[in-house]
């Protein structure tokens, strides 16, 4: 049994890397949901009091903290990062890829792992969930950090800048969604199983 | 020796001073009999012209180091200084600038009383012609903030005391004493339950609480709750049902305005929106995008090959 295993095709993506997706994905969308709630208290958010807002928010928070500081790490030990960071080949290839995203042509541009949109995308989800949770924590224990708030102008600048990341997350996750149901879906079934 | 006190009014409205006056326990009564040597206010003293003048000279040369500077409001830097005159030295005009750096340099501690001479306040909001500054940006020696607009009695009234008493009081990053602006409105609200319930007042004037009406009390740090207005211990903000506007953060009021509103409006070049109306605009952008790419691909008959492809094959052996 084991040896079959041994003798299937790399997978696209790793047991580790899809532990962790589905680590951070529920935590997400646990933090922005409930961080929607913090923002204006209404039913529709799934939350029947703050004191249940909060307390998905203090876990989800800490969930993807350290479900996004060890997809880091692995991506550093594997050096995975490579995969996704974009380099020179990436901003060259950009009008290509944009060339066929926007319908001005029908060929189809084939790229390694990941297209330059995806790499932008996941690099830009990377640093604004870093950026967020940065915040996050910085509005967690405002007395503790409170050089952070005076850098970010003090706490309702914090708060506001804190919203207005959650805004960017909100957009590059539902493109990420988008995408993931409309292109590939072997690429989808990846995510899931390891293989395309 | 009871330190000597120089109490400076800048560009102000005089709050701090008239609230400060309303002191109970310990009053201002044993303020200026038992604690402090107080020489001089700008709105009380009865001194006029060249006596009060002569206030400030022999404080420079006879107490140099000695004497307690407190600030009351922003200090004005533009067309040098001349909106703020603390009066005529010499037959020429004393620029509020002028006094506040020479008396500062001389003075043992410096106290900036109310938001305004603590972080800018509403003294130096946009535009702020006058290029008004706090006063620990005129000053190059560390300056103990004091702020609220205007400030508690007791809140200036302790840090005195503890200057007088044991020292300095351990102060945050603001450089606030930690006795006062240890903890948020937030935690200390008596209404904390109804929040943590989500019970929230919908308007102005109901007993529950004021999260919903742009309530400060989370991002603001005072001891408001269980100090109490004035000297008393009567009421405050919250108490009287309206939601705290945050007046003791250094953000003050530019930076948490509106007051019932929950985030401060986004301003972009030419533009200003509130933050729930941003959210809305870039969610409807985003939606916009997604649906013009989805139609795009349903016309074009990409996503219908992308489909028909499925999922692909089962994992090939080597």
């Amino acid at each position: 049994m084991l040896t079959s295993f041994r003798k299937l095709k790399k997978p696209r993506h790793s047991g580790v890397i899809r532990l962790l997706h589905w680590s951070y994905t529920p935590a997400m969308f646990a933090s922005l949901f409930s961080g929607l709630y913090i923002n204006k208290p209404r039913r529709f958010l799934g939350f029947r009091s703050m004191n249940s807002a909060r307390k998905t928010h203090f876990i989800s928070q800490f969930v993807l903290l350290f479900s996004f500081l060890a997809r880091v790490i692995y991506g550093l030990q594997n050096k995975n990062y490579r995969e996704i960071l974009p380099n020179r080949k990436t901003w060259k290839n950009l009008p290509k890829f944009l060339k066929y995203e926007l319908f001005l042509t029908h060929k189809n541009p084939k790229f390694p792992k990941y297209n330059p949109g995806q790499k932008i995308l996941f690099s830009g989800l990377a640093v604004f969930t870093l950026l967020q949770v940065i915040t996050g924590l910085g509005l967690y224990a405002s007395s503790s950090w409170q050089k952070l708030t005076k850098l970010a102008g003090g706490l309702n600048p914090l708060r506001q800048l804190h919203y207005l990341l959650a805004l960017v997350l909100s957009t590059l996750v539902s493109g990420h969604l988008y995408f993931v149901f409309t292109h590939e879906p072997k690429k989808l079934k990846s995510i899931f199983t390891g293989y395309e | 020796m009871k330190p000597p006190v120089i109490w400076l009014g800048t560009n102000t409205c005089a709050g701090d001073s008239l609230s400060f006056l309303n002191a109970y326990d310990p009053g201002y009564q044993f303020f200026i009999n038992e604690l402090v040597d107080f020489r001089y206010n700008y709105l009380i003293g009865a001194a006029e012209g060249n006596t009060s003048i002569q206030i400030f000279e022999s404080a420079l040369t006879e107490l140099s180091g000695q004497y307690i500077l407190i600030v009351e409001g922003t200090i004005p830097t533009l067309f040098a200084g001349m909106c703020s005159i603390i009066g005529y030295r010499n037959g020429q005009p004393w620029t509020a600038l002028q006094a506040v750096k020479e008396l500062g340099a001389k003075a043992r501690y410096v106290i900036a009383a109310g938001t305004c001479a603590a972080f800018g306040g509403p003294y130096s909001s946009d535009p702020n012609p006058t290029r008004s500054l706090p006063v620990h940006k005129v000053l190059d020696k560390p300056v103990i903030n004091v702020p609220g607009c205007p400030i508690n009695p007791e809140w200036m009234m302790g840090t005195l005391m503890h200057l007088v008493r044991y020292g300095e009081p351990e102060l945050d990053d603001y450089n606030r004493p930690k006795l006062f602006y240890g903890e948020t409105i937030h935690n200390l609200c008596q209404r904390r339950q109804y929040f943590d319930d989500s019970i929230f007042a919908k308007k102005p004037g109901e007993p529950w609480c004021m999260y919903k009406l742009g309530c400060k009390g989370p991002t603001t740090y005072a001891d408001c709750p269980y100090r109490q207005w004035n000297g008393e211990h009567l009421s405050w903000p919250v108490k009287a049902n309206t939601p705290c506007i945050g007046c003791t953060s250094p953000e003050f009021p530019d930076g948490d305005m509106p007051f019932f509103s929950h985030l401060p409006d986004v301003k972009l070049p030419g533009i200003r929106l509130s933050a729930n109306r941003f959210g809305m605009l870039t969610a409807a952008a985003t939606a916009l995008g997604i649906g013009a790419h989805l139609a795009g691909s349903i016309v074009n008959g990409r996503l219908f090959k992308t489909w028909q492809k499925g999922f692909g094959t089962k994992p090939k052996r080597k």
